[in-house]
Protein backbone atom coordinates (compact mmCIF):
# COMPACT_ATOMS: atom_id res chain seq x y z
CA UNK A 1 0.00 0.00 0.00
CA UNK A 2 1.16 3.60 -0.40
CA UNK A 3 0.34 6.55 1.00
CA UNK A 4 -0.65 9.60 -0.63
CA UNK A 5 -0.68 12.83 0.51
CA UNK A 6 -3.51 16.22 -0.55
CA UNK A 7 -2.30 19.27 0.22
CA UNK A 8 -5.21 22.41 0.56
CA UNK A 9 -5.81 23.32 -2.64
CA UNK A 10 -6.01 26.77 -3.96
CA UNK A 11 -9.42 27.90 -3.83
CA UNK A 12 -9.15 30.79 -6.22
CA UNK A 13 -9.73 34.31 -5.49
CA UNK A 14 -6.41 35.00 -3.94
CA UNK A 15 -6.83 33.70 -0.81
CA UNK A 16 -4.16 31.98 1.26
CA UNK A 17 -5.36 30.23 3.78
CA UNK A 18 -8.31 28.22 5.38
CA UNK A 19 -9.84 27.44 8.54
CA UNK A 20 -11.01 23.77 8.99
CA UNK A 21 -14.91 24.12 10.63
CA UNK A 22 -15.59 20.35 10.48
CA UNK A 23 -13.96 16.91 9.40
CA UNK A 24 -16.78 15.08 7.46
CA UNK A 25 -14.82 11.68 7.58
CA UNK A 26 -12.75 10.05 10.06
CA UNK A 27 -9.29 8.16 10.15
CA UNK A 28 -9.49 4.79 8.82
CA UNK A 29 -12.75 5.09 6.79
CA UNK A 30 -12.81 4.65 3.65
CA UNK A 31 -14.10 7.22 1.23
CA UNK A 32 -15.03 7.61 -2.17
CA UNK A 33 -13.75 10.21 -5.14
CA UNK A 34 -15.89 13.53 -5.15
CA UNK A 35 -17.29 12.44 -1.31
CA UNK A 36 -17.24 15.32 1.10
CA UNK A 37 -14.43 15.76 2.99
CA UNK A 38 -14.26 18.48 5.20
CA UNK A 39 -15.96 22.27 5.70
CA UNK A 40 -13.49 25.03 5.36
CA UNK A 41 -14.07 28.49 5.54
CA UNK A 42 -11.97 31.36 4.10
CA UNK A 43 -12.53 35.17 4.87
CA UNK A 44 -14.91 34.63 1.76
CA UNK A 45 -17.53 31.61 2.35
CA UNK A 46 -17.34 28.49 3.86
CA UNK A 47 -17.67 25.33 1.18
CA UNK A 48 -17.36 21.49 1.48
CA UNK A 49 -14.00 20.15 -0.20
CA UNK A 50 -14.42 16.84 -2.24
CA UNK A 51 -11.97 14.00 -2.17
CA UNK A 52 -9.56 14.18 -5.22
CA UNK A 53 -9.38 10.48 -4.05
CA UNK A 54 -10.79 6.87 -3.75
CA UNK A 55 -8.91 5.80 -0.47
CA UNK A 56 -8.41 5.12 3.38
CA UNK A 57 -7.87 7.90 5.19
CA UNK A 58 -4.56 7.55 7.32
CA UNK A 59 -4.06 10.95 8.12
CA UNK A 60 -6.10 14.42 8.52
CA UNK A 61 -4.46 17.91 9.40
CA UNK A 62 -5.96 20.54 11.42
CA UNK A 63 -8.70 20.20 13.69
CA UNK A 64 -11.56 22.62 14.08
CA UNK A 65 -10.50 26.15 14.19
CA UNK A 66 -7.24 25.63 12.83
CA UNK A 67 -5.95 27.26 9.59
CA UNK A 68 -3.82 25.82 7.08
CA UNK A 69 -2.01 27.45 4.72
CA UNK A 70 -2.86 26.79 0.97
CA UNK A 71 -0.59 23.52 -0.17
CA UNK A 72 0.54 22.70 3.41
CA UNK A 73 -1.17 19.30 3.53
CA UNK A 74 -4.42 18.27 4.21
CA UNK A 75 -5.23 14.69 4.38
CA UNK A 76 -3.38 11.54 3.70
CA UNK A 77 -4.87 8.13 1.96
CA UNK A 78 -3.44 4.77 1.51
CA UNK A 79 -4.62 3.39 -1.69
CA UNK A 80 -3.54 0.48 -3.18
CA UNK A 81 0.40 0.31 -4.80
CA UNK A 82 -0.64 0.01 -8.22
CA UNK A 83 -3.72 2.31 -8.39
CA UNK A 84 -1.14 5.12 -6.37
CA UNK A 85 -1.93 8.65 -8.00
CA UNK A 86 -3.85 7.35 -11.14
CA UNK A 87 -6.52 9.84 -12.93
CA UNK A 88 -9.70 8.25 -14.19
CA UNK A 89 -11.57 4.78 -13.73
CA UNK A 90 -9.64 1.55 -13.70
CA UNK A 91 -11.43 -0.22 -16.07
CA UNK A 92 -13.07 -3.81 -14.69
CA UNK A 93 -11.60 -6.82 -16.40
CA UNK A 94 -15.32 -8.73 -16.97
CA UNK A 95 -16.52 -10.16 -20.19
CA UNK A 96 -18.59 -7.90 -22.64
CA UNK A 97 -22.56 -8.22 -23.03
CA UNK A 98 -23.25 -8.88 -26.18
CA UNK A 99 -26.81 -8.18 -28.09
CA UNK A 100 -25.96 -8.63 -31.65
CA UNK A 101 -25.95 -11.84 -33.08
CA UNK A 102 -24.50 -12.65 -36.52
CA UNK A 103 -26.74 -13.90 -39.36
CA UNK A 104 -23.72 -16.21 -41.03
CA UNK A 105 -24.57 -17.38 -44.35
CA UNK A 106 -21.28 -17.32 -46.31
CA UNK A 107 -21.52 -18.02 -50.04
CA UNK A 108 -17.72 -19.86 -50.03
CA UNK B 1 24.35 23.48 -12.44
CA UNK B 2 25.66 23.93 -15.63
CA UNK B 3 23.79 25.03 -18.63
CA UNK B 4 26.34 22.59 -20.77
CA UNK B 5 25.21 19.19 -21.28
CA UNK B 6 27.79 16.54 -20.13
CA UNK B 7 29.21 14.17 -22.16
CA UNK B 8 27.49 11.13 -22.26
CA UNK B 9 29.04 8.26 -20.74
CA UNK B 10 30.80 5.68 -22.53
CA UNK B 11 28.55 2.99 -23.83
CA UNK B 12 30.19 -0.20 -22.29
CA UNK B 13 27.62 -1.91 -23.60
CA UNK B 14 28.79 -0.54 -27.05
CA UNK B 15 28.70 -3.88 -29.87
CA UNK B 16 28.62 -6.31 -26.95
CA UNK B 17 25.53 -8.57 -25.84
CA UNK B 18 25.19 -7.37 -23.06
CA UNK B 19 23.66 -10.60 -20.16
CA UNK B 20 20.10 -10.82 -20.04
CA UNK B 21 19.22 -9.85 -16.38
CA UNK B 22 15.77 -11.24 -16.46
CA UNK B 23 15.28 -15.20 -18.01
CA UNK B 24 12.55 -17.47 -17.62
CA UNK B 25 8.55 -16.50 -17.41
CA UNK B 26 6.39 -14.47 -15.06
CA UNK B 27 2.98 -12.91 -15.23
CA UNK B 28 3.29 -9.18 -15.47
CA UNK B 29 0.59 -6.30 -15.44
CA UNK B 30 1.71 -4.06 -18.32
CA UNK B 31 2.42 -1.42 -16.25
CA UNK B 32 4.82 -3.71 -14.43
CA UNK B 33 6.41 -4.75 -17.72
CA UNK B 34 6.93 -1.74 -18.90
CA UNK B 35 8.05 -0.60 -15.69
CA UNK B 36 10.75 -3.45 -16.44
CA UNK B 37 11.78 -2.99 -19.61
CA UNK B 38 12.45 0.83 -19.33
CA UNK B 39 14.39 -1.02 -15.57
CA UNK B 40 16.31 -3.00 -18.35
CA UNK B 41 16.88 -0.23 -20.72
CA UNK B 42 18.52 1.87 -17.94
CA UNK B 43 20.78 -1.10 -16.60
CA UNK B 44 21.98 -1.63 -20.45
CA UNK B 45 22.99 1.46 -21.95
CA UNK B 46 24.43 4.55 -19.37
CA UNK B 47 23.73 6.77 -21.87
CA UNK B 48 19.91 6.17 -21.44
CA UNK B 49 17.90 8.27 -19.34
CA UNK B 50 13.55 8.69 -18.33
CA UNK B 51 12.33 12.04 -18.38
CA UNK B 52 8.91 13.79 -17.79
CA UNK B 53 6.05 14.59 -15.84
CA UNK B 54 6.50 13.20 -12.41
CA UNK B 55 8.09 10.11 -13.79
CA UNK B 56 11.06 10.58 -10.80
CA UNK B 57 9.66 10.60 -7.40
CA UNK B 58 5.93 10.25 -7.60
CA UNK B 59 6.94 6.95 -9.96
CA UNK B 60 4.29 8.05 -12.73
CA UNK B 61 1.06 8.57 -12.42
CA UNK B 62 0.18 4.88 -13.84
CA UNK B 63 3.48 3.40 -11.53
CA UNK B 64 5.50 2.68 -14.94
CA UNK B 65 8.63 4.24 -13.57
CA UNK B 66 8.18 3.36 -9.89
CA UNK B 67 11.35 2.83 -8.30
CA UNK B 68 13.23 3.84 -11.11
CA UNK B 69 14.94 6.99 -9.79
CA UNK B 70 15.66 5.63 -6.77
CA UNK B 71 17.47 2.59 -8.37
CA UNK B 72 19.05 4.89 -11.41
CA UNK B 73 19.47 8.27 -9.62
CA UNK B 74 17.62 11.86 -10.33
CA UNK B 75 20.33 11.98 -12.85
CA UNK B 76 19.25 9.61 -15.00
CA UNK B 77 15.37 9.85 -13.89
CA UNK B 78 14.23 12.92 -14.12
CA UNK B 79 11.08 14.95 -13.17
CA UNK B 80 10.19 17.81 -15.78
CA UNK B 81 8.16 20.58 -15.73
CA UNK B 82 4.93 20.74 -16.92
CA UNK B 83 6.10 22.10 -20.01
CA UNK B 84 5.26 18.85 -22.94
CA UNK B 85 7.59 21.50 -25.89
CA UNK B 86 10.07 21.66 -23.28
CA UNK B 87 10.53 17.56 -22.70
CA UNK B 88 10.87 16.73 -26.10
CA UNK B 89 12.77 19.65 -26.88
CA UNK B 90 15.25 18.41 -24.03
CA UNK B 91 15.32 15.08 -25.51
CA UNK B 92 16.05 15.74 -29.18
CA UNK B 93 18.87 17.93 -27.42
CA UNK B 94 19.97 15.28 -25.51
CA UNK B 95 19.89 12.76 -28.14
CA UNK B 96 22.44 15.04 -30.06
CA UNK B 97 24.41 15.03 -27.41
CA UNK B 98 24.89 11.04 -27.68
CA UNK B 99 22.15 10.12 -25.12
CA UNK B 100 19.49 7.98 -25.43
CA UNK B 101 16.23 9.71 -24.07
CA UNK B 102 12.99 7.67 -23.04
CA UNK B 103 10.48 10.81 -22.78
CA UNK B 104 7.50 10.30 -21.06
CA UNK B 105 4.29 12.90 -22.13
CA UNK B 106 1.92 12.35 -19.57
CA UNK B 107 -1.27 11.71 -20.57
CA UNK B 108 -1.30 11.19 -24.92
CA UNK B 109 -3.79 14.50 -24.95
CA UNK B 110 -0.91 16.99 -24.29
CA UNK B 111 1.33 15.53 -26.79
CA UNK B 112 -0.74 18.88 -29.16
CA UNK B 113 1.44 21.47 -26.85
CA UNK B 114 4.88 19.44 -28.17
CA UNK B 115 3.88 18.73 -31.89
CA UNK B 116 6.34 20.99 -32.95
CA UNK B 117 9.21 19.60 -31.46
CA UNK B 118 8.22 16.22 -32.19
CA UNK B 119 7.60 16.62 -36.32
CA UNK B 120 10.17 19.92 -37.21
CA UNK B 121 13.03 18.15 -34.98
CA UNK B 122 13.32 14.71 -33.64
CA UNK B 123 11.29 13.34 -36.55
CA UNK B 124 13.37 15.66 -39.28
CA UNK B 125 16.51 15.73 -37.94
CA UNK B 126 18.47 12.67 -39.30
CA UNK B 127 16.94 13.41 -42.66
CA UNK B 128 17.97 17.60 -42.27
CA UNK B 129 21.99 16.15 -41.47
CA UNK B 130 21.94 13.23 -43.86
CA UNK B 131 22.30 11.04 -40.77
CA UNK B 132 25.06 12.79 -39.43
CA UNK B 133 22.71 13.26 -36.14
CA UNK B 134 20.05 10.35 -35.56
CA UNK B 135 17.77 10.93 -32.55
CA UNK B 136 16.95 7.67 -31.03
CA UNK B 137 14.65 8.89 -28.98
CA UNK B 138 11.43 6.58 -27.73
CA UNK B 139 8.62 8.55 -27.10
CA UNK B 140 6.26 7.03 -23.94
CA UNK B 141 3.04 7.71 -24.03
CA UNK B 142 -0.47 6.36 -22.32
CA UNK B 143 -2.84 6.50 -25.09
CA UNK B 144 -6.62 6.00 -26.06
CA UNK B 145 -9.37 5.72 -23.93
CA UNK B 146 -11.43 3.33 -21.70
CA UNK B 147 -10.19 4.97 -18.22
CA UNK B 148 -13.14 7.50 -18.25
CA UNK B 149 -10.97 10.23 -17.87
CA UNK B 150 -11.00 14.03 -18.19
CA UNK B 151 -10.62 15.85 -21.32
CA UNK B 152 -7.24 15.50 -22.96
CA UNK B 153 -6.51 12.67 -20.91
CA UNK B 154 -7.56 10.09 -23.79
CA UNK B 155 -7.15 10.84 -27.42
CA UNK B 156 -6.23 8.23 -30.20
CA UNK B 157 -3.56 9.96 -32.07
CA UNK B 158 -1.38 7.03 -34.23
CA UNK B 159 -3.43 9.08 -37.35
CA UNK B 160 -1.40 11.97 -36.60
CA UNK B 161 1.82 10.28 -35.84
CA UNK B 162 2.20 7.73 -38.36
CA UNK B 163 1.61 10.49 -41.04
CA UNK B 164 4.39 12.43 -39.91
CA UNK B 165 7.72 11.14 -42.12
CA UNK B 166 10.72 9.94 -40.06
CA UNK B 167 8.35 8.63 -36.70
CA UNK B 168 8.11 5.13 -36.29
CA UNK B 169 4.62 4.38 -34.38
CA UNK B 170 4.26 0.74 -32.15
CA UNK B 171 1.35 -0.06 -29.33
CA UNK B 172 1.84 -3.03 -27.66
CA UNK B 173 -1.42 -5.15 -26.22
CA UNK B 174 -0.51 -7.27 -23.79
CA UNK B 175 2.43 -7.65 -21.07
CA UNK B 176 4.21 -9.71 -23.43
CA UNK B 177 4.72 -7.36 -25.93
CA UNK B 178 4.63 -4.42 -23.98
CA UNK B 179 8.10 -5.32 -22.39
CA UNK B 180 9.91 -6.85 -25.70
CA UNK B 181 8.51 -3.81 -28.10
CA UNK B 182 9.80 -1.51 -25.49
CA UNK B 183 13.31 -3.05 -25.13
CA UNK B 184 13.26 -3.32 -29.73
CA UNK B 185 12.06 0.49 -29.69
CA UNK B 186 15.15 1.69 -27.37
CA UNK B 187 17.68 0.33 -28.91
CA UNK B 188 16.19 1.71 -32.44
CA UNK B 189 18.44 4.76 -33.67
CA UNK B 190 15.44 6.27 -34.71
CA UNK B 191 12.17 8.34 -32.83
CA UNK B 192 9.51 5.45 -32.30
CA UNK B 193 6.27 7.18 -30.69
CA UNK B 194 5.39 3.68 -28.19
CA UNK B 195 1.71 4.43 -27.56
CA UNK B 196 0.61 2.36 -23.87
CA UNK B 197 -2.86 1.36 -23.82
CA UNK B 198 -3.99 2.89 -21.17
CA UNK B 199 -6.99 1.01 -20.13
CA UNK B 200 -4.70 -2.23 -20.34
CA UNK B 201 -2.06 -1.36 -17.75
CA UNK B 202 -3.52 -3.35 -14.70
CA UNK B 203 -4.48 -6.66 -16.93
CA UNK B 204 -2.27 -9.56 -16.31
CA UNK B 205 -0.43 -11.60 -18.65
CA UNK B 206 2.44 -13.99 -19.26
CA UNK B 207 5.42 -12.61 -20.41
CA UNK B 208 8.49 -15.02 -21.83
CA UNK B 209 11.83 -13.01 -21.11
CA UNK B 210 13.70 -15.80 -23.26
CA UNK B 211 11.58 -15.82 -25.84
CA UNK B 212 10.49 -12.35 -27.74
CA UNK B 213 9.10 -13.88 -30.52
CA UNK B 214 9.41 -11.76 -33.84
CA UNK B 215 9.04 -7.79 -32.67
CA UNK B 216 8.74 -6.69 -36.56
CA UNK B 217 5.79 -5.88 -38.37
CA UNK B 218 2.18 -7.70 -37.34
CA UNK B 219 0.72 -10.58 -34.78
CA UNK B 220 -1.60 -12.41 -35.21
CA UNK B 221 -3.32 -12.37 -32.23
CA UNK B 222 -6.17 -15.24 -32.93
CA UNK B 223 -6.08 -17.04 -36.10
CA UNK B 224 -9.46 -17.51 -38.29
CA UNK B 225 -10.64 -18.87 -41.65
CA UNK B 226 -13.79 -16.28 -42.59
CA UNK B 227 -13.11 -12.97 -41.57
CA UNK B 228 -10.07 -10.57 -40.55
CA UNK B 229 -10.65 -7.74 -37.70
CA UNK B 230 -7.62 -5.61 -37.63
CA UNK B 231 -6.63 -3.83 -34.64
CA UNK B 232 -3.80 -2.10 -32.39
CA UNK B 233 -3.79 -1.13 -28.85
CA UNK B 234 -6.25 -1.56 -26.80
CA UNK B 235 -8.67 -2.64 -29.44
CA UNK B 236 -6.97 -5.77 -29.88
CA UNK B 237 -8.65 -7.21 -26.86
CA UNK B 238 -11.82 -5.92 -27.80
CA UNK B 239 -11.92 -7.54 -30.98
CA UNK B 240 -10.85 -10.78 -29.65
CA UNK B 241 -13.76 -10.48 -27.55
CA UNK B 242 -15.69 -9.96 -30.52
CA UNK B 243 -14.26 -13.29 -32.51
CA UNK B 244 -15.14 -14.73 -29.65
CA UNK B 245 -18.70 -13.93 -29.86
CA UNK B 246 -18.64 -14.65 -33.65
CA UNK B 247 -17.80 -17.85 -33.04
CA UNK B 248 -20.44 -18.90 -30.72
CA UNK B 249 -22.67 -17.84 -34.48
CA UNK B 250 -20.07 -20.29 -36.10
CA UNK B 251 -17.85 -17.33 -37.91
CA UNK B 252 -14.27 -18.19 -37.59
CA UNK B 253 -12.48 -14.65 -37.03
CA UNK B 254 -8.98 -14.09 -37.26
CA UNK B 255 -7.32 -10.96 -35.34
CA UNK B 256 -4.28 -9.16 -36.45
CA UNK B 257 -2.85 -7.04 -34.32
CA UNK B 258 -1.42 -4.69 -36.25
CA UNK B 259 1.56 -3.41 -33.70
CA UNK B 260 3.52 -1.14 -35.85
CA UNK B 261 1.34 1.38 -36.97
CA UNK B 262 4.27 3.28 -39.13
CA UNK B 263 5.53 1.45 -40.89
CA UNK B 264 2.23 -0.50 -41.43
CA UNK B 265 3.04 -4.52 -42.12
CA UNK B 266 1.24 -4.32 -45.44
CA UNK B 267 2.48 -8.28 -46.29
CA UNK B 268 0.79 -9.05 -42.61
CA UNK B 269 -2.12 -7.52 -44.48
CA UNK B 270 -2.23 -9.37 -47.86
CA UNK B 271 -1.51 -12.70 -45.93
CA UNK B 272 -4.34 -12.61 -43.46
CA UNK B 273 -6.87 -11.03 -45.94
CA UNK B 274 -5.96 -13.35 -48.98
CA UNK B 275 -6.87 -15.91 -46.60
CA UNK B 276 -10.22 -14.63 -45.41
CA UNK B 277 -11.46 -12.09 -48.26
CA UNK B 278 -12.91 -10.29 -45.40
CA UNK B 279 -11.56 -7.29 -43.49
CA UNK B 280 -12.95 -5.05 -40.93
CA UNK B 281 -10.91 -2.25 -39.36
CA UNK B 282 -11.33 -1.27 -35.94
CA UNK B 283 -10.17 1.81 -34.22
CA UNK B 284 -10.81 4.22 -31.54
CA UNK B 285 -10.24 7.48 -33.22
CA UNK B 286 -12.24 9.03 -35.52
CA UNK B 287 -13.50 7.90 -38.28
CA UNK B 288 -12.63 10.67 -41.30
CA UNK B 289 -8.53 10.40 -42.37
CA UNK B 290 -8.18 7.90 -39.61
CA UNK B 291 -5.45 4.75 -39.56
CA UNK B 292 -8.67 2.61 -41.21
CA UNK B 293 -8.59 4.24 -44.45
CA UNK B 294 -5.04 3.66 -44.81
CA UNK B 295 -5.50 0.20 -43.74
CA UNK B 296 -7.73 -0.25 -45.89
CA UNK B 297 -6.53 1.01 -49.22
CA UNK B 298 -3.70 -1.28 -48.49
CA UNK B 299 -6.19 -4.38 -48.52
CA UNK B 300 -7.49 -3.38 -51.32
CA UNK B 301 -4.18 -2.59 -53.32
CA UNK B 302 -2.99 -6.15 -52.65
CA UNK B 303 -6.26 -8.20 -52.41
CA UNK B 304 -9.24 -6.12 -54.54
CA UNK B 305 -9.65 -9.53 -56.75
CA UNK B 306 -10.16 -11.50 -54.32
CA UNK B 307 -12.25 -9.34 -51.39
CA UNK B 308 -15.57 -10.35 -50.98
CA UNK B 309 -16.95 -6.94 -50.32
CA UNK B 310 -15.57 -3.81 -49.54
CA UNK B 311 -13.15 -3.24 -46.35
CA UNK B 312 -15.41 -2.00 -43.13
CA UNK B 313 -14.71 0.02 -40.65
CA UNK B 314 -16.18 0.15 -37.20
CA UNK B 315 -14.60 3.71 -35.54
CA UNK B 316 -14.62 6.54 -32.69
CA UNK B 317 -16.88 9.20 -34.36
CA UNK B 318 -16.53 12.56 -36.15
CA UNK B 319 -16.32 14.11 -32.47
CA UNK B 320 -13.89 15.25 -29.87
CA UNK B 321 -12.69 12.25 -27.87
CA UNK B 322 -15.96 12.44 -25.19
CA UNK B 323 -14.66 12.22 -21.21
CA UNK B 324 -16.00 10.53 -18.16
CA UNK B 325 -18.55 7.83 -18.68
CA UNK B 326 -19.51 9.29 -22.45
CA UNK B 327 -16.49 7.42 -23.73
CA UNK B 328 -18.71 4.38 -23.56
CA UNK B 329 -20.49 5.40 -26.36
CA UNK B 330 -17.77 6.45 -28.46
CA UNK B 331 -15.43 3.66 -28.05
CA UNK B 332 -16.40 0.60 -30.54
CA UNK B 333 -17.69 -1.78 -28.50
CA UNK B 334 -18.11 -5.93 -29.28
CA UNK B 335 -21.96 -5.05 -30.97
CA UNK B 336 -20.56 -2.42 -32.79
CA UNK B 337 -17.93 -4.37 -33.45
CA UNK B 338 -20.38 -7.13 -34.60
CA UNK B 339 -22.44 -5.23 -36.79
CA UNK B 340 -19.29 -4.01 -38.89
CA UNK B 341 -19.14 -8.29 -38.92
CA UNK B 342 -22.60 -8.30 -39.87
CA UNK B 343 -22.17 -5.60 -42.83
CA UNK B 344 -19.38 -7.05 -44.50
CA UNK B 345 -21.13 -10.73 -44.64
CA UNK B 346 -24.70 -9.20 -46.17
CA UNK B 347 -22.52 -7.42 -48.95
CA UNK B 348 -23.31 -9.19 -52.65
CA UNK B 349 -21.58 -8.18 -55.74
CA UNK B 350 -24.10 -6.43 -58.35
Amino acid sequence: MAELSFPLPDLGEGLIEATILEWLVEEGEHVERNQPLVEVETTKSSLELPSPQTGVVVRTHGGPGETIDVGDPLIVFEVPDDTAGIIGTVPKDEKPKRRVRLNVDLDD
Amino acid sequence: MSNAVATPPVDAGAGRTVPAERTGRTTLSMNQAINAALHDALAENPRTLVLGEDVGRLGGVFRVTDGLQAKFGADRVFDTPLAESGILGMSAGLAMAGYHPIPEVQFDGFTYPAINQLVTQIARMNFRTRGALPMPITLRMPSFGGIQSPELHSESLEWLFAHVAGLKVVSPSSPHQAYHLLRHAAQRPDPVVYMEPKSRYWQKGRVDFDEPGNLEGAHVARAGRHLTLVAWGAMVSRCLQAAEAAAEDGLDVEVLDLRWLSPIDADALAASISKTRRAVVVHEAPKTAGLGAEVSQLITERCFGTLKAPVERVTGFDVPFPSGSLENEYIPNIDRILYGIQRVLEYRRG
